[in-house]
């Protein structure tokens, strides 16, 4: 039970702060302090619960009967919710020590609301993966898209409200698929209770309609493409601990409500359709992978360019999970637990890195005020340690070894290589071609990253602001030190994490776990298909640069060791700031070679602002007959009232012998009506 | 598992790459010499140039700053790291864990990771493109890489370069045809890679490989063109240890080993005399063009990729 009494615990502190940051309403100060303080402590206590929750064989359960038969108010801790209760506990302590310095920049513009928020945030995301009741899920869902829809549009302007309202309507069509396929379920179950679903499965076709449409529910939530849309508009928009958040976790739940629905709930009863499941995730992550990273290459506004690659790494994620589901329709144990166990590394792995970078980008623009690369440049000379972890986090999820990206990529290869090996057709036609979009994907990212740390750290700067800025604060570094540290950490103590993330996948699926480690050397099932050690790696590296830095030193120190400096290169002529590459010349191939790509996003967002101004003219048609309601019933009634009233006004002369008048008048039409 | 012994083995052969790969790069120039009819340099020429290059002083652009300094060190490690894991003298992976056509693919990644950010950290406007085309080059080389590597992964039944390997040296493959085609395809990958005319010109110093190096001088200069010689003697190897392991040793013996030493410097020699005669008959094509060319080698990784599936 200490899960529980834990997650308790983070929860009643979450909501104690929020009330904390409401009542303080103009004190600023003690708001950073106070909420900052309380939530520290609070995601202390959640991380707990998610690590006991994940370490204990049997999940906790709690159980609150309400006041009605459907509302059932269940929370159960599988390891599965202790691993996403870990996550979201990671990032919201990150969030708070790095809010405490960065909510400084929202100054007077309702820093208390800013706190309630996230807090209500943070706890309806809790709620939400512990929740083991169709409608408290639901209820709790909504709670977390309302909470995180006052975030985005935080900043009141024309951008944050328009990607808002759209965040808004993509949010609420998604829940409402998934309310459907609940109410599916619990026709089927008589109850909303999750285990309820679990001991009534679906028939055959009405499973596969159920999968469906919480596949497109909870996808539009994760971000998948094409229901990313509001994706790259949304996450910039909101303040930038908030965005870590948003793009570090709560797209995650989109993709914990797949492995929920698709293989918690329908999993375990589903028949050969589980099959095309496994497919369609596949398909889907494939198509959101490359589209993602070949969309955020040609962006210039960080934030936007580190919300399309969370669209890029939802997409990585669902190929593991798809591989996952692949193996449970296979009857192929391994490849399930391998399949699974990679997404959700790399789900664990991506909220760090991305958490990362936002946190990254947040501080750049808390010192060079503006959002876009090619105003900033240069900035690793005076912001060095947001630099140092800004290239962490860039070489991480580029999928660079030794670091975390890295294992879970490769752990997602793998998985896809044994579905390919002993799938039946279809999966062998499948799989490759998976893996080979993964790879086109890596490249990319590679490519993207270098644009972003290089156009932003390196080189000169490009305005006045790059070369005024100055280090961030140190709440603000402490807080990126953290996950920098975690993405090095889940990268070379693999070997470590590996099982323990093996274990919740086959805790999930309900088989048993499979070795994926054998000392410091990391494996998938089987020590013939392939091996791979990171902190063999890493020692090699160390051990090997002995080599080149040695030579220079030797040779600097006989020359004396003096470095000249001398202007770059320009073909004879004067070298000038805007001769250095650009964020938009850098990624110039890319945007040429892959030029139909983004021709179709065109087509795409097309379709999502036309859906978006049918809403609008919904809008104005309402306001254009509200008034015809007015004329015809109200405003008649209104004009006979004041007709009357005029013709009143004959008997009020205003004279006050008149009244008496009527006053003796009236007394003795009583009187005689009484005789 | 990994022994001690492996792993002796593994550093040896990056350290006697490291120390030949000058010589491989000097036998590139001669034999460009001689199919251009010059009298050209002498076999130790990119000796000498290292060796000079190492006494020069360094000097470095006014807003370049750690990722300028710390690329030439960082190129050269990782790919003797890589060199570590490739079977070169033995059939098997010397360093199993490295030697994962996964790991190496993104080993590889590091490398270019660096090079490309030096070139927007040096300043130079060429040196940022040149970082920019490598990385475009790498988008659209990897891909095939990694398809046509998969396919023989697929027939060998493990990821793993050794086991690969000695699949096809044994005759354990299951489509000869696709083996043959992935071969083909995985040869035509790495040709790009290796930075050559048509697509590039590693030696020339206004060319894109070399682009990012613009600004670099003295032993930095000195430590990139040895890493960029021991990459090509590298690449080289690995398309070897995969696809041509007749040879090598199956057993790590002293005779074996000799004997795959000798089987690997002669492989090595004929590649590179090869890839001479390929890259000076053939004039450059530009850039914008070289989609095209790739989707080439995707189609025929695609073609490898659909003989396993059918199983011919």
């Amino acid at each position: 039970m200490i899960p529980l009494s834990l997650l308790i615990m983070s929860l009643l502190l979450s909501c104690g702060g929020a009330i904390l940051c409401l009542l303080l309403k103009h004190r600023e100060g003690d708001i950073r302090l106070g909420g900052s303080g309380v939530g520290i402590a609070a995601a202390l206590a959640g991380l707990g619960a998610g690590l006991t929750a994940i370490g204990a064989g049997q999940p906790a359960v709690l159980d609150a009967a309400g006041p009605y038969p459907f509302a059932h108010f269940v929370l159960r801790l599988d390891p599965l919710a202790g691993l996403m209760i870990a996550v979201i506990s990671l990032l919201s302590l990150v969030a708070w020590i790095y809010g405490f310095a960065y909510v400084r920049e929202y100054a007077g513009r309702g820093v208390g609301a800013m706190g309630f928020f996230m807090n209500a945030f943070i706890v309806s995301m809790m709620l939400v993966v512990a929740a083991d009741n169709g409608f408290w899920f639901l209820i709790f869902f909504e709670m977390m898209s309302l909470a995180s829809y006052f975030l985005v549009i935080f900043d009141q302007d024309d951008e944050a409200v328009g990607a808002g309202f759209l965040y808004f309507l993509v949010a609420h069509g998604g829940s409402v698929l998934i309310m459907a396929a609940f109410f599916l379920m619990a026709n089927q179950a008589g109850s909303f209770d999750f285990a309820a679903f679990r001991a009534h499965p679906l028939p055959a076709p009405l499973d596969s309609v159920a999968f469906l449409l919480a596949f497109i529910g909870f996808g539009a939530k994760a971000g998948m493409i094409p229901l990313h849309i509001w994706l790259p508009r949304a996450h910039p928009a909101a303040p930038s601990h908030a965005s870590a958040l948003m793009s570090g976790v709560m797209i995650k739940i989109g993709v914990f409500g797949i492995v929920k629905v698709g293989i918690d709930l329908l999993g375990a009863s589903a028949g050969p359709a589980m099959l095309g499941w496994g497919l369609l995730a596949l398909a889907f992550g494939a198509v959101s992978s490359v589209l993602g990273v070949v969309y955020a290459l040609a962006e210039h506004d960080i934030k936007k360019l580190l919300a399309y690659h969370s669209v890029e790494n939802i997409g990585i994620i669902l190929l593991g999970v798809g591989t996952g589901m692949i193996g449970m329709a296979l009857h192929q144990p391994v490849l399930a637990v391998l399949g699974l166990m990679a997404g959700l590394y790399h789900l664990l792995n991506h909220a760090v890195f991305k958490g990362l970078l936002f946190l990254g980008a947040g501080s750049t623009i808390f010192r060079t005020h503006t959002k876009d690369m090619e105003e900033m440049g240069g900035l690793a000379r005076n912001m060095p340690w947001t630099a140092l972890s800004f290239l962490v986090g860039a070489l991480a999820i580029s999928a660079i070894p030794p670091l975390n990206g890295f294992v879970s990529e490769w752990y997602t290869y793998q998985a896809l290589f044994a579905a390919a090996l002993d799938g039946t057709p279809l999966v062998k036609f499948a799989a490759p071609i998976a893996a080979v979009m993964l790879a086109l994907t890596g490249a990319l990212a590679v490519m993207c990253f270098v644009k972003a740390y290089g156009i932003m750290f390196a080189g000169a700067p490009r305005s006045h602001h790059a070369e005024e800025a100055r280090e961030a604060p140190a709440a603000m570094v402490a807080g990126m030190a953290v996950l920098a540290v975690a993405c090095v950490a889940l990268g070379l103590l693999a070997p470590l994490v590996a099982p323990v993330m093996g274990r919740i996948a086959a805790a999930t699926i309900g088989t048993a776990p499979v070795t994926l480690a054998v000392g410091a050397t990391l494996l998938p099932g089987d020590a013939q298909q392939a091996t791979l050690s990171t902190p063999l790696i890493a020692i090699l590296l160390i051990a090997m640069a002995f080599l080149p830095i040695g030579l220079k030193a030797v040779f600097a120190a006989k020359r004396g060791g003096d470095r000249k400096v001398a202007a770059p290169w320009a073909a004879g002529y004067l070298p000038d700031q805007h001769m250095s590459a650009s964020a938009g010349g850098f990624a110039q191939p890319i945007r040429m070679f892959f030029a139909p790509l983004y021709t179709m996003r065109q087509a795409i967002a097309g379709r999502w602002t036309g859906i978006a101004h049918g809403f609008e003219r919904v809008v104005t048609l309402a306001r254009r007959t509200e008034p015809l309601a007015d004329r015809s019933v109200i405003a008649p009634i209104a004009g006979a009232v004041d007709a009357s009233g005029k013709w009143l006004q004959i008997i009020q002369a205003g004279d006050f012998r008149i009244y008496c008048l009527y006053i003796v008048a009236a007394l003795i039409a009583l009187l005689a009506l009484a005789v | 598992m990994l022994t001690f012994s492996h792993l002796i083995l593994g550093l040896f052969q990056a350290l006697l790459l490291l120390a030949a790969a000058p010589l491989v790069s000097g036998l590139s120039r001669m034999v460009r010499a001689k199919l251009h009819t010059r009298h050209g340099p002498g076999l130790l020429q990119d000796y000498r140039d290292i060796a000079k290059l190492l006494t020069r002083q360094d000097l470095t652009p006014p807003n370049s700053g750690f990722a300028f300094r710390s690329m030439p060190a960082v190129m050269l490690t990782t790919v003797l790291v890589i060199a570590t894991g490739i079977p070169m003298l033995t059939r098997f992976t010397p360093v199993a864990p490295i030697g994962d056509l996964i790991t190496v693919i993104y080993l590889f990644a590091l490398a270019r990771f660096f090079f490309s950010l030096s070139g927007i950290d040096s300043g130079s406007s060429f040196s940022g493109i040149g970082g920019s085309r490598e990385l475009t080059m790498g988008v659209l080389v990897e891909p095939v890489m990694l398809l046509s590597l998969f396919v023989a992964a697929l027939l060998a039944g493990s990821t793993n370069l050794g086991a690969i390997g000695s699949a096809i040296a044994d005759g354990h493959v299951r489509s000869a045809t696709a083996t043959v085609i992935a071969a083909l395809s995985f040869a035509y990958a790495i040709y790009i890679e290796l930075g050559k005319l048509p697509y590039d010109m590693a030696e020339a110093e206004q060319e894109l490989q070399e682009g990012p190096l613009t600004e670099y001088s003295g032993p930095s200069l000195a430590l990139i063109k040895w890493a960029m010689a021991l990459k090509q003697t590298v690449v080289v190897a690995w398309f070897v240890g995969v696809f041509l392991p007749f040879g090598s040793a199956p057993e790590m013996t002293v005779f074996g080993l000799l004997f795959g030493l000798v089987a690997f410097a002669i492989k090595l020699v004929l590649i590179f005399a090869a890839v001479g005669v390929v890259e000076n008959s053939v004039a450059r094509v530009r850039f914008r063009l070289t989609p095209q060319h790739s989707w080439v080698g995707v189609g025929a990784a695609s073609l490898a990729f659909v003989f396993y599936l059918v199983g011919l």
